[in-house]
């Protein structure tokens, strides 16, 4: 019997098939190749403005931007709907000078400073009046939305409206911090504990499992431990630890999953009035290999149907030898 | 210079990227023709490889599950939800579980193996109509649905695995989470200003004129003037209506015509792309009908949505909806 799970946070129902489960391997589908760095944008790259350099790390704005800030933010009305110039910034953060393809690759240390050049930005962009959300993320691979290049970097955008899932989420969790006075987060952490079915890998300050709701085959959250709703403030003097974590999940996606395309997303308290989401919000890192397609009843309902149940899921990732 | 637009029914903002912004031919091309399939359970004469059909359109007095039906639908051999049994909830620790009950079809909307959507004649594309609302109705009478979702995938990047042309129906004991949103939009906008907010979108379409792709007597197709995808393509009935169940033959008929119509202007214009549509429908039973307007909304599959999209819900669109509007009412 297939079951319907909501997620505690936004309130979605996701389908969990089990009538026709698929088995853990027949995810795998390797897509990344590797590329030569003589063609490579980030190997020969000279021509970008650099934003902040430490330690081989390079963050660049981009050459393409999507957003930028060439004109003063304003917004205006269209008949019924509401429009604003956009206004923002666009950053890759080049993780490595070496032509390395996969962030579970780096050393240690690299993704370490990867992750505090993340914060660094993050807190450098938000002191714009103007910007409300700032995101890190990373798309490797074709399937996750990138180019074939070959060489790890993420992307930092800084956005002057608040993201609708973004909103979903906070909302959810005020909601639920409103009625319990506990953080949602919080809770979920115990209960992973409670159940352990679900957990991945742990170390000292963080833990990551896959979410009782899954969207996706193979979607992981890394959580800290310890409350904090910021992620530039709440990794200080934890960055070894956080770095530790991530780099073992990208390791059992690689090996567990033959190196599959996949996405993740640090999802942090709004740039702006940070006091006023401090209680009930929780940051943390959404992970997902790119095993599936998105077809027209996911896009027309937001309702998913996840192929395989997150026990299992985790079972087969905890089971990876890295 | 790149917009933000926000969606007056969401609260959904996009980014249009104007900077990079996209034609039809530079998007990838993909060959969607159908290819002879040894064994496709859904042509005719192989009605015993599917399960007992649940609804289907034959001349009249004809055998059931037999060839010789105009379209047919049968149960999906692998639902993601079952339809026998009562529904269960129950707490998990903190989460909430129900089991999976509900209904899952396949409705094929034509014998002809060699065709696909566009290829229908008139009255062939009539009937698949009829069979929607005919099951739509069906299914809104079982007292555990709350929500019917009729949608179809063409092309395996829109996640189509089989290739007779079919649609498919999703019966679910909850409101889906995107409708449930689109409705609090709708109802939120209704109580501040009174009106219906698709009427209203309607009328900003004809005073604006440039984003209207085609339009016969009783539908408008355009595409929104905030879009999720390159070339979106909503189509709405030109007047106030909560409920697909209640029109009649000649709305059938003109909105057999009219989607149709989009779909061959989109073959012409991208060459024959991936492509979902579904209907949003209000929910059985739904008090609200004058907050509500059905309406079916078609995406063809041209990029994929990557890290951002996904983890914010901010969508960026490489084409304006004027210009995909253009494009699509000049094929």
């Amino acid at each position: 019997m297939p079951q319907l799970r909501k997620d505690l946070i936004v309130g979605r129902w996701v389908i969990i098939a089990t009538e026709r489960a698929r088995r853990p391997a027949a995810f795998v589908d390797p897509v990344s190749s590797d590329t030569d760095p003589q063609n490579c944008p980030f190997c020969q790259d000279r021509t970008s403005t650099i934003v902040h350099e430490s330690g081989g790390v390079k963050v660049v704005k981009s050459n393409n931007p999507i957003l930028d800030k060439a004109q003063a933010f304003e917004r205006r009305g269209h008949g019924l709907y509401d429009v604003c110039y956009s206004y923002g910034s666009h950053e890759i953060v080049v993780e490595t000078q070496q032509h390395v393809a996969n962030m579970a690759d780096l050393s240690l240390e690299q993704i370490q400073r990867v992750l505090q050049a993340y914060a660094l930005r993050m807190q450098e962009l938000g002191k714009d009046p103007f910007i409300e959300y700032i995101l890190a993320y990373k798309n490797y691979g074709v399937a996750a939305g990138s180019r074939n290049i070959g060489h790890s970097r993420s992307q930092i955008m800084a956005v002057p409206v608040l993201p609708m899932r973004v909103k979903d989420k906070i909302n959810g969790a005020k909601r639920y911090f409103e009625f319990h006075e506990r953080c949602l987060f919080c809770d979920m952490i115990a209960q992973e504990h409670q159940s352990a079915q679900r957990v991945v890998v742990e170390n000292e300050h963080f833990i990551a499992f896959t979410p009782f709701a899954s969207r996706f085959p193979f979607e992981t959250w890394i959580l800290p431990k310890t409350h904090h709703c910021d992620f530039a403030e709440g990794i200080k003097g934890r960055e070894g630890s956080l770095a530790g974590i991530l780099k073992d999940v990208l390791l059992r996606f690689k090996i567990g999953l033959n190196d599959p395309a996949y996405n993740y997303i640090i999802q942090t308290a709004p740039a702006k009035n940070s006091s006023m989401f401090k209680e009930d919000y929780h940051w943390h890192i959404e992970l997902i290999p790119r095993l599936t397609r998105v077809a027209g009843f996911e896009r027309g309902t937001g309702f998913y149907i996840c192929p395989i149940p997150p026990e299992m899921t985790a079972t087969f990732l905890r089971e990876v030898e890295v | 210079m790149p917009e933000l637009r926000r969606d007056p029914i969401m609260g959904r903002w996009v980014i249009i990227d104007s900077e990079h912004l996209k034609g039809p031919s530079d998007f990838p091309k993909e060959d969607n023709t159908p290819t002879r399939q040894a064994i496709c359970p859904f042509c005719p004469g192989r009605e015993s490889q599917t399960p007992a059909e649940s609804d289907a359109i034959r001349p009249q007095g004809a055998q059931t599950n037999i060839s010789g039906w105009l379209v047919r639908t049968v149960p999906n051999k692998f639902p993601v939800l079952i339809s026998e049994g009562l529904l269960q909830k129950e707490g998990i620790g903190i989460y909430d579980q129900m089991n999976g009950i509900g209904a899952h079809e396949v409705l094929i909307e034509n014998p002809d193996h060699d065709k696909i959507l566009t290829d229908l004649t008139h009255d062939e594309m009539r009937l698949v109509v009829s069979q929607y609302q005919s099951r739509f109705r069906q299914l809104s009478q079982d007292s555990r649905f709350k929500y019917v979702v009729i949608f179809k995938n063409f092309g395996s990047s829109a996640g189509a695995t089989v290739e007779h042309t079919h649609s498919q129906i999703i019966a679910l004991p909850m409101v889906p989470k995107a409708v449930l949103e689109e409705l609090r939009g709708a109802e939120h906008y209704h109580q501040y200003r009174g009106r219906c907010v698709f009427c209203d979108m309607i009328a900003q379409e004809y005073q604006d004129k440039e984003r209207i792709v085609a339009e016969n007597a009783a539908f408008i197709a355009f595409c929104p003037f905030v879009p999720r995808y390159a070339f979106e393509t909503w189509i709405m009935p030109k007047s106030h209506s909560a409920d697909f169940a209640l029109i009649d033959e000649t709305a059938q008929g003109q909105l057999a015509q009219i989607l149709q119509d989009v779909l061959k202007r989109m073959k012409k214009v991208l060459g024959n792309p991936s492509y979902n549509y579904y209907l949003h429908m209000a929910p059985i039973g739904y008090a609200n009908p004058a907050c509500y307007h059905w309406h079916i909304e078609i995406i063809p599959k041209l990029t994929r949505s990557v890290g951002f999209e996904w983890g914010t819900g901010l969508h960026i669109v490489p084409t304006f909806p004027q210009e995909a509007a253009r494009f699509l009412r000049e094929a």
